[in-house]
Protein backbone atom coordinates (compact mmCIF):
# COMPACT_ATOMS: atom_id res chain seq x y z
CA UNK A 1 0.00 0.00 0.00
CA UNK A 2 2.93 2.35 0.90
CA UNK A 3 4.40 1.64 -2.55
CA UNK A 4 0.99 2.46 -4.30
CA UNK A 5 0.91 5.89 -1.92
CA UNK A 6 4.66 6.60 -2.88
CA UNK A 7 3.58 5.80 -6.43
CA UNK A 8 0.71 8.07 -6.53
CA UNK A 9 2.65 11.02 -5.17
CA UNK A 10 4.79 10.99 -7.93
CA UNK A 11 2.44 10.39 -10.67
CA UNK A 12 2.05 13.36 -13.02
CA UNK A 13 -2.33 13.35 -11.53
CA UNK A 14 -1.13 14.00 -8.48
CA UNK A 15 1.67 17.20 -9.18
CA UNK A 16 0.08 18.95 -11.65
CA UNK A 17 -0.56 22.70 -10.90
CA UNK A 18 -3.58 24.74 -13.11
CA UNK A 19 -0.35 27.10 -14.17
CA UNK A 20 1.30 23.93 -16.15
CA UNK A 21 -1.85 22.57 -17.60
CA UNK A 22 -2.68 25.91 -19.10
CA UNK A 23 0.90 26.34 -20.68
CA UNK A 24 0.37 22.26 -21.74
CA UNK A 25 -2.24 23.63 -23.44
CA UNK A 26 -0.83 26.28 -24.67
CA UNK A 27 1.86 24.00 -26.15
CA UNK A 28 -0.85 22.10 -28.06
CA UNK A 29 -1.84 25.17 -29.47
CA UNK A 30 1.51 25.78 -30.60
CA UNK A 31 1.25 22.48 -32.51
CA UNK A 32 -2.01 22.67 -33.56
CA UNK A 33 -0.87 25.82 -35.54
CA UNK A 34 2.05 23.89 -36.68
CA UNK A 35 0.53 20.93 -38.17
CA UNK A 36 -3.37 22.12 -38.72
CA UNK A 37 -2.47 25.62 -39.89
CA UNK A 38 1.24 25.19 -41.43
CA UNK A 39 2.42 28.49 -39.42
CA UNK A 40 5.96 28.33 -39.30
CA UNK A 41 6.41 24.74 -38.63
CA UNK A 42 9.51 24.17 -38.46
CA UNK A 43 10.19 26.56 -35.14
CA UNK A 44 6.38 26.47 -33.62
CA UNK A 45 6.33 22.39 -33.27
CA UNK A 46 9.78 22.10 -31.07
CA UNK A 47 8.61 25.00 -29.52
CA UNK A 48 5.03 24.00 -29.07
CA UNK A 49 6.64 20.51 -27.82
CA UNK A 50 9.47 22.42 -25.76
CA UNK A 51 6.55 24.04 -23.68
CA UNK A 52 4.70 20.72 -22.94
CA UNK A 53 7.98 19.00 -21.80
CA UNK A 54 8.76 21.98 -19.59
CA UNK A 55 5.90 21.83 -18.24
CA UNK A 56 5.74 18.42 -16.79
CA UNK A 57 5.74 17.96 -13.10
CA UNK A 58 9.08 16.00 -11.44
CA UNK A 59 10.14 15.52 -14.95
CA UNK A 60 13.05 17.65 -14.47
CA UNK A 61 14.20 19.13 -18.14
CA UNK A 62 14.19 22.35 -16.96
CA UNK A 63 16.11 22.10 -13.95
CA UNK A 64 19.86 21.90 -13.52
CA UNK A 65 20.82 18.86 -14.95
CA UNK A 66 18.06 18.44 -17.66
CA UNK A 67 17.99 18.09 -21.39
CA UNK A 68 16.37 21.75 -21.73
CA UNK A 69 17.88 23.07 -19.01
CA UNK A 70 21.75 22.77 -21.21
CA UNK A 71 19.96 23.23 -24.30
CA UNK A 72 19.06 26.23 -23.49
CA UNK A 73 22.45 27.51 -21.42
CA UNK A 74 24.30 26.28 -24.42
CA UNK A 75 22.33 27.37 -26.67
CA UNK A 76 20.24 30.90 -26.28
CA UNK A 77 22.00 32.69 -23.13
CA UNK A 78 24.93 32.41 -24.95
CA UNK A 79 23.42 33.11 -28.35
CA UNK A 80 25.36 30.65 -30.10
CA UNK A 81 21.89 29.00 -31.35
CA UNK A 82 20.40 32.43 -33.38
CA UNK A 83 23.89 33.16 -34.34
CA UNK A 84 24.53 29.55 -36.31
CA UNK A 85 21.05 30.17 -37.48
CA UNK A 86 21.79 33.86 -38.59
CA UNK A 87 24.82 31.69 -41.47
CA UNK A 88 22.56 29.39 -42.38
CA UNK A 89 20.15 32.13 -43.70
CA UNK A 90 23.12 34.07 -45.08
CA UNK A 91 24.17 31.01 -46.85
CA UNK A 92 20.39 31.01 -48.12
CA UNK A 93 20.00 34.49 -49.44
CA UNK A 94 20.67 36.05 -53.02
CA UNK A 95 21.62 39.47 -52.50
CA UNK A 96 21.61 39.64 -56.44
CA UNK A 97 18.09 41.52 -56.22
CA UNK A 98 19.61 44.58 -53.50
CA UNK A 99 22.69 44.68 -55.35
CA UNK A 100 21.00 45.06 -58.93
CA UNK A 101 18.79 48.02 -57.49
CA UNK A 102 20.75 49.55 -53.94
CA UNK A 103 18.43 51.93 -53.50
CA UNK A 104 15.86 49.15 -51.79
CA UNK A 105 18.17 49.82 -49.05
CA UNK A 106 16.28 52.72 -48.09
CA UNK A 107 12.88 50.54 -47.96
CA UNK A 108 14.40 48.17 -45.37
CA UNK A 109 15.71 51.07 -43.14
CA UNK A 110 12.53 52.53 -43.48
CA UNK A 111 10.88 49.49 -41.96
CA UNK A 112 12.64 49.28 -39.13
CA UNK A 113 10.70 52.49 -37.52
CA UNK A 114 8.42 49.70 -36.17
CA UNK A 115 10.94 48.60 -33.93
CA UNK A 116 11.92 51.72 -32.48
CA UNK A 117 8.09 53.37 -32.66
CA UNK A 118 7.47 50.00 -30.62
CA UNK A 119 10.30 50.68 -28.00
CA UNK A 120 8.28 54.11 -27.30
CA UNK A 121 5.45 52.60 -27.05
CA UNK A 122 6.42 49.65 -24.47
CA UNK A 123 7.67 52.42 -22.49
CA UNK A 124 4.30 53.94 -22.68
CA UNK A 125 2.71 51.13 -21.20
CA UNK A 126 4.03 51.49 -18.59
CA UNK A 127 1.43 54.10 -17.73
CA UNK A 128 -0.90 50.98 -17.29
CA UNK A 129 -0.64 49.38 -13.77
CA UNK A 130 0.82 46.41 -13.39
CA UNK A 131 3.63 47.01 -16.49
CA UNK A 132 6.78 47.75 -15.65
CA UNK A 133 9.45 47.35 -18.62
CA UNK A 134 12.86 48.45 -18.25
CA UNK A 135 14.74 50.28 -21.30
CA UNK A 136 16.14 46.67 -22.10
CA UNK A 137 12.78 44.92 -21.94
CA UNK A 138 11.10 47.35 -23.93
CA UNK A 139 14.18 47.31 -26.44
CA UNK A 140 13.90 43.19 -26.80
CA UNK A 141 9.93 43.56 -27.16
CA UNK A 142 10.57 46.53 -29.98
CA UNK A 143 12.55 43.89 -31.93
CA UNK A 144 9.62 41.82 -32.67
CA UNK A 145 8.80 44.20 -35.49
CA UNK A 146 12.21 43.24 -36.95
CA UNK A 147 10.14 40.77 -38.09
CA UNK A 148 13.43 38.06 -37.62
CA UNK A 149 13.15 35.33 -35.48
CA UNK A 150 16.99 34.76 -34.63
CA UNK A 151 17.48 38.77 -34.26
CA UNK A 152 14.77 39.02 -31.52
CA UNK A 153 15.66 35.72 -29.68
CA UNK A 154 19.43 37.02 -30.00
CA UNK A 155 18.73 40.31 -28.33
CA UNK A 156 16.35 39.25 -26.03
CA UNK A 157 18.89 36.82 -24.74
CA UNK A 158 21.33 39.49 -23.99
CA UNK A 159 18.69 42.28 -22.59
CA UNK A 160 15.76 40.30 -21.45
CA UNK A 161 16.36 36.90 -20.97
CA UNK A 162 12.98 36.65 -18.70
CA UNK A 163 11.00 37.81 -21.68
CA UNK A 164 12.27 35.19 -24.13
CA UNK A 165 9.79 32.78 -24.93
CA UNK A 166 7.24 35.25 -24.89
CA UNK A 167 9.20 37.19 -27.40
CA UNK A 168 9.92 34.52 -29.02
CA UNK A 169 6.45 33.11 -29.53
CA UNK A 170 5.27 36.34 -30.92
CA UNK A 171 7.68 37.10 -33.12
CA UNK A 172 7.78 33.46 -35.02
CA UNK A 173 3.33 33.35 -34.70
CA UNK A 174 3.48 37.14 -36.59
CA UNK A 175 5.98 36.24 -38.35
CA UNK A 176 3.35 33.32 -40.02
CA UNK A 177 0.72 35.74 -39.85
CA UNK A 178 2.53 38.35 -42.28
CA UNK A 179 0.10 37.25 -45.31
CA UNK A 180 -2.90 38.39 -42.50
CA UNK A 181 -1.18 41.65 -41.41
CA UNK A 182 0.27 43.20 -43.90
CA UNK A 183 -2.23 43.16 -47.38
CA UNK A 184 -4.82 45.55 -45.26
CA UNK A 185 -2.19 48.00 -44.39
CA UNK A 186 -0.59 47.67 -48.10
CA UNK A 187 -4.02 48.47 -49.85
CA UNK A 188 -4.81 51.25 -46.98
CA UNK A 189 -1.67 53.27 -47.95
CA UNK A 190 -1.68 52.61 -52.04
CA UNK A 191 -3.45 53.78 -54.53
CA UNK A 192 -5.18 51.33 -57.41
CA UNK A 193 -2.51 53.32 -59.78
CA UNK A 194 0.24 52.68 -57.49
CA UNK A 195 -0.31 49.24 -57.02
CA UNK A 196 0.09 48.51 -61.11
CA UNK A 197 3.10 50.27 -60.99
CA UNK A 198 5.06 47.50 -63.36
CA UNK A 199 9.02 48.02 -62.93
CA UNK A 200 11.96 47.54 -65.40
CA UNK A 201 13.54 44.14 -65.35
CA UNK A 202 17.04 44.43 -62.71
CA UNK A 203 20.28 44.44 -64.50
CA UNK A 204 22.61 41.58 -64.48
CA UNK A 205 24.88 41.06 -61.50
CA UNK A 206 28.08 39.60 -61.53
CA UNK A 207 30.10 36.76 -59.69
CA UNK A 208 32.48 39.80 -58.09
CA UNK A 209 30.11 41.87 -56.78
CA UNK A 210 28.14 39.05 -55.03
CA UNK A 211 31.43 38.18 -53.35
CA UNK A 212 32.35 41.90 -52.61
CA UNK A 213 29.20 42.35 -50.77
CA UNK A 214 29.59 40.44 -47.70
CA UNK A 215 32.95 41.52 -47.07
CA UNK A 216 31.73 45.08 -47.84
CA UNK A 217 28.76 44.82 -44.94
CA UNK A 218 31.06 43.36 -43.00
CA UNK A 219 33.70 46.20 -42.89
CA UNK A 220 31.07 49.12 -42.31
CA UNK A 221 29.94 47.25 -39.74
CA UNK A 222 33.57 46.63 -38.24
CA UNK A 223 33.73 50.25 -38.76
CA UNK A 224 30.66 52.04 -37.30
CA UNK A 225 28.85 49.21 -35.13
CA UNK A 226 31.05 46.88 -33.91
CA UNK A 227 27.86 45.38 -31.48
CA UNK A 228 26.14 43.91 -34.86
CA UNK A 229 29.24 42.29 -35.47
CA UNK A 230 28.18 38.80 -34.03
CA UNK A 231 24.80 38.49 -36.23
CA UNK A 232 26.42 40.42 -38.96
CA UNK A 233 29.47 38.73 -39.16
CA UNK A 234 28.06 35.07 -39.22
CA UNK A 235 25.67 36.48 -41.84
CA UNK A 236 28.23 38.17 -43.88
CA UNK A 237 30.60 34.49 -43.69
CA UNK A 238 27.39 32.33 -44.29
CA UNK A 239 26.70 34.43 -47.71
CA UNK A 240 30.50 34.40 -48.54
CA UNK A 241 30.56 30.85 -48.48
CA UNK A 242 27.25 30.83 -50.55
CA UNK A 243 28.81 33.36 -53.40
CA UNK A 244 31.99 32.60 -53.15
CA UNK A 245 31.49 29.14 -55.19
CA UNK A 246 35.19 27.21 -53.24
CA UNK A 247 33.48 25.84 -50.57
CA UNK A 248 29.82 24.21 -51.03
CA UNK A 249 30.34 21.42 -49.12
CA UNK A 250 30.24 24.10 -45.91
CA UNK A 251 27.38 26.34 -47.60
CA UNK A 252 25.20 23.15 -48.33
CA UNK A 253 26.09 22.19 -44.51
CA UNK A 254 25.52 25.45 -43.11
CA UNK A 255 22.19 26.17 -45.30
CA UNK A 256 20.36 22.22 -44.83
CA UNK A 257 21.90 20.11 -42.39
CA UNK A 258 23.22 22.48 -39.40
CA UNK A 259 20.30 24.85 -39.26
CA UNK A 260 18.17 21.96 -39.27
CA UNK A 261 19.78 20.60 -36.14
CA UNK A 262 20.30 23.99 -34.76
CA UNK A 263 16.13 24.97 -35.27
CA UNK A 264 15.52 21.67 -33.27
CA UNK A 265 17.30 22.79 -30.40
CA UNK A 266 16.71 26.38 -31.08
CA UNK A 267 12.67 25.61 -30.66
CA UNK A 268 13.14 23.41 -27.91
CA UNK A 269 15.11 25.60 -25.89
CA UNK A 270 12.49 28.28 -26.56
CA UNK A 271 9.86 26.33 -25.62
CA UNK A 272 11.29 25.59 -22.13
CA UNK A 273 10.89 29.22 -21.34
CA UNK A 274 7.18 28.96 -21.83
CA UNK A 275 7.08 28.03 -18.21
CA UNK A 276 4.14 28.58 -16.26
CA UNK A 277 5.59 31.43 -13.95
CA UNK A 278 7.31 33.26 -16.50
CA UNK A 279 4.49 33.12 -18.80
CA UNK A 280 2.02 33.21 -17.64
CA UNK A 281 1.88 36.98 -16.40
CA UNK A 282 0.36 40.24 -17.99
CA UNK A 283 3.02 41.15 -19.87
CA UNK A 284 2.97 38.52 -21.82
CA UNK A 285 0.15 39.86 -23.21
CA UNK A 286 1.77 43.58 -23.31
CA UNK A 287 4.23 41.88 -25.39
CA UNK A 288 1.99 40.04 -28.24
CA UNK A 289 0.29 43.35 -28.60
CA UNK A 290 3.08 45.77 -28.79
CA UNK A 291 4.33 42.84 -31.44
CA UNK A 292 1.68 43.60 -33.70
CA UNK A 293 1.71 47.08 -33.33
CA UNK A 294 5.76 47.04 -34.08
CA UNK A 295 4.70 44.50 -37.30
CA UNK A 296 2.16 46.82 -38.38
CA UNK A 297 4.00 50.27 -38.10
CA UNK A 298 7.17 48.58 -39.77
CA UNK A 299 5.33 47.21 -42.62
CA UNK A 300 3.30 51.29 -43.19
CA UNK A 301 6.58 53.08 -42.61
CA UNK A 302 7.95 50.79 -45.23
CA UNK A 303 5.40 51.45 -48.04
CA UNK A 304 4.92 55.22 -46.85
CA UNK A 305 9.01 55.39 -48.08
CA UNK A 306 8.65 53.08 -50.85
CA UNK A 307 5.27 55.84 -52.13
CA UNK A 308 7.81 58.91 -51.61
CA UNK A 309 10.48 57.01 -53.67
CA UNK A 310 8.14 56.45 -56.50
CA UNK A 311 7.45 60.02 -56.30
CA UNK A 312 10.42 60.75 -56.40
CA UNK A 313 11.59 58.58 -59.48
CA UNK A 314 8.51 59.63 -61.53
CA UNK A 315 6.40 56.62 -60.58
CA UNK A 316 9.12 53.99 -61.60
CA UNK A 317 8.83 51.96 -57.88
CA UNK A 318 5.60 50.11 -56.94
CA UNK A 319 4.74 51.56 -53.68
CA UNK A 320 3.97 47.83 -52.21
CA UNK A 321 7.77 46.92 -52.31
CA UNK A 322 8.07 49.05 -49.27
CA UNK A 323 6.02 46.04 -46.91
CA UNK A 324 8.82 43.61 -48.06
CA UNK A 325 11.06 46.04 -46.17
CA UNK A 326 10.21 44.47 -42.70
CA UNK A 327 12.41 40.89 -42.84
CA UNK A 328 10.28 37.57 -42.69
CA UNK A 329 12.02 36.81 -45.62
CA UNK A 330 10.88 35.80 -48.06
CA UNK A 331 7.37 35.42 -46.97
CA UNK A 332 6.83 39.38 -46.69
CA UNK A 333 8.49 39.18 -50.61
CA UNK A 334 5.21 36.89 -51.11
CA UNK A 335 2.56 38.76 -49.86
CA UNK A 336 4.06 42.18 -52.04
CA UNK A 337 3.65 39.63 -55.36
CA UNK A 338 0.40 38.63 -54.51
CA UNK A 339 -1.06 42.24 -53.83
CA UNK A 340 0.76 43.53 -56.68
CA UNK A 341 -0.97 40.50 -58.69
CA UNK A 342 -4.60 41.75 -57.57
CA UNK A 343 -3.83 44.83 -59.14
CA UNK A 344 -2.24 43.76 -62.38
CA UNK A 345 -2.20 40.47 -62.77
CA UNK A 346 0.77 40.70 -65.07
CA UNK A 347 2.56 42.44 -62.79
CA UNK A 348 5.18 39.95 -60.96
CA UNK A 349 7.31 42.02 -58.18
CA UNK A 350 8.40 38.77 -56.38
CA UNK A 351 12.16 39.24 -57.91
CA UNK A 352 12.07 42.61 -57.01
CA UNK A 353 10.26 42.29 -53.56
CA UNK A 354 13.59 39.97 -52.59
CA UNK A 355 15.80 43.61 -52.68
CA UNK A 356 13.90 45.13 -49.66
CA UNK A 357 13.46 41.64 -47.92
CA UNK A 358 16.89 40.69 -47.61
CA UNK A 359 17.53 44.43 -47.22
CA UNK A 360 15.31 44.04 -43.87
CA UNK A 361 17.25 41.28 -42.61
CA UNK A 362 20.03 43.79 -42.48
CA UNK A 363 18.27 46.56 -41.14
CA UNK A 364 17.16 44.48 -38.26
CA UNK A 365 20.42 43.49 -37.98
CA UNK A 366 21.84 46.85 -37.69
CA UNK A 367 18.71 48.02 -35.60
CA UNK A 368 19.90 45.39 -33.27
CA UNK A 369 23.36 46.78 -33.06
CA UNK A 370 21.87 50.35 -32.43
CA UNK A 371 19.93 48.95 -29.41
CA UNK A 372 22.99 46.75 -28.06
CA UNK A 373 25.39 49.49 -28.08
CA UNK A 374 22.99 51.74 -26.56
CA UNK A 375 21.44 49.36 -23.92
CA UNK A 376 23.72 46.57 -23.74
CA UNK B 1 13.83 54.50 -10.46
CA UNK B 2 13.40 57.00 -13.20
CA UNK B 3 9.75 58.34 -13.88
CA UNK B 4 8.00 57.51 -16.94
CA UNK B 5 8.26 60.65 -18.25
CA UNK B 6 11.73 60.87 -18.44
CA UNK B 7 11.80 57.18 -19.67
CA UNK B 8 10.15 58.34 -22.47
CA UNK B 9 12.52 61.00 -23.47
CA UNK B 10 15.24 58.22 -23.27
CA UNK B 11 13.33 56.01 -25.31
CA UNK B 12 12.66 58.93 -28.15
CA UNK B 13 16.13 59.59 -27.85
CA UNK B 14 16.84 55.89 -28.38
CA UNK B 15 14.52 56.36 -31.33
CA UNK B 16 15.78 59.13 -33.36
CA UNK B 17 19.34 57.71 -32.78
CA UNK B 18 18.59 54.72 -34.47
CA UNK B 19 16.60 55.89 -36.69
CA UNK B 20 19.33 57.57 -38.10
CA UNK B 21 22.10 55.49 -37.48
CA UNK B 22 20.11 52.71 -39.63
CA UNK B 23 19.68 55.38 -42.46
CA UNK B 24 23.12 56.81 -42.41
CA UNK B 25 24.94 52.89 -42.23
CA UNK B 26 22.99 51.69 -45.25
CA UNK B 27 22.90 55.04 -46.95
CA UNK B 28 26.80 54.27 -46.90
CA UNK B 29 26.40 51.00 -47.96
CA UNK B 30 24.61 52.21 -51.01
CA UNK B 31 27.28 54.90 -51.99
CA UNK B 32 29.64 51.53 -51.28
CA UNK B 33 27.56 49.30 -53.69
CA UNK B 34 27.35 51.66 -56.52
CA UNK B 35 31.52 52.01 -56.42
CA UNK B 36 32.01 48.52 -56.43
CA UNK B 37 29.10 48.44 -59.12
CA UNK B 38 31.07 50.90 -61.58
CA UNK B 39 34.04 48.81 -61.13
CA UNK B 40 32.66 45.05 -61.59
CA UNK B 41 28.82 45.66 -63.09
CA UNK B 42 28.77 42.95 -66.04
CA UNK B 43 30.11 45.06 -69.36
CA UNK B 44 26.56 46.28 -71.14
CA UNK B 45 28.23 44.77 -73.82
CA UNK B 46 27.22 41.21 -73.00
CA UNK B 47 23.61 42.36 -73.17
CA UNK B 48 23.99 44.01 -76.43
CA UNK B 49 25.42 40.56 -77.80
CA UNK B 50 22.50 39.01 -76.22
CA UNK B 51 19.16 40.95 -77.41
CA UNK B 52 20.04 40.31 -81.45
CA UNK B 53 20.37 36.42 -80.38
CA UNK B 54 17.17 36.44 -77.64
CA UNK B 55 14.29 37.34 -80.10
CA UNK B 56 15.71 34.94 -82.64
CA UNK B 57 15.20 32.30 -79.93
CA UNK B 58 12.41 33.36 -77.98
CA UNK B 59 9.93 34.64 -80.78
CA UNK B 60 9.42 31.53 -82.51
CA UNK B 61 9.38 29.36 -79.63
CA UNK B 62 6.03 30.87 -77.99
CA UNK B 63 4.05 33.27 -80.23
CA UNK B 64 2.28 36.13 -77.60
CA UNK B 65 -0.95 34.80 -78.62
CA UNK B 66 -0.05 31.34 -77.78
CA UNK B 67 1.35 32.15 -74.88
CA UNK B 68 -2.22 34.19 -73.83
CA UNK B 69 -3.78 31.01 -75.00
CA UNK B 70 -1.77 28.56 -72.38
CA UNK B 71 -1.86 31.39 -69.88
CA UNK B 72 -5.61 31.48 -69.97
CA UNK B 73 -5.94 27.85 -70.00
CA UNK B 74 -3.56 27.26 -67.35
CA UNK B 75 -5.98 29.41 -65.20
CA UNK B 76 -8.84 27.92 -66.08
CA UNK B 77 -7.35 24.86 -65.41
CA UNK B 78 -6.48 26.36 -62.09
CA UNK B 79 -9.80 27.58 -60.98
CA UNK B 80 -11.40 24.11 -61.87
CA UNK B 81 -9.24 22.55 -59.55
Amino acid sequence: MEGLIAFWSESGIANFTPGQVLMMGIGCLLLFLAIGKGFEPLLLLPIGFGAILANIPNAGFTDEGGLLYFAYHVGIETGIFPLLIFMGVGALTDFGALIANPKMLLLGAAAQFGIFATLLGAIGLNLVPGFEFSMQDAAAIAIIGGADGPTAIFLASKLAPDLLGAIAVAAYSYMALVPLIQPPIMRLLTTESERKIKMEQLREVSKMEKIIFPLMVLGLTILFLPAATPLVGMFCLGNLMRESGVVDRLSNTAQNELINIVTIFLGLAVGSKLSADQFLQIETLGILVLGAVAFGIGTATGVLMAKLMSKLSGGKINPLLGAAGVSAVPMAARVVNKVGLEANNQNFLLMHAMGPNVAGVLGSAVAAGVLLAVLG
Amino acid sequence: METISEQLTDALGIMILGMSLVFVFLGILILAMKLVAKKYAPVPQEKAADKPRQPAVSKPAVSPLMAAVIASAIHQHRQKA
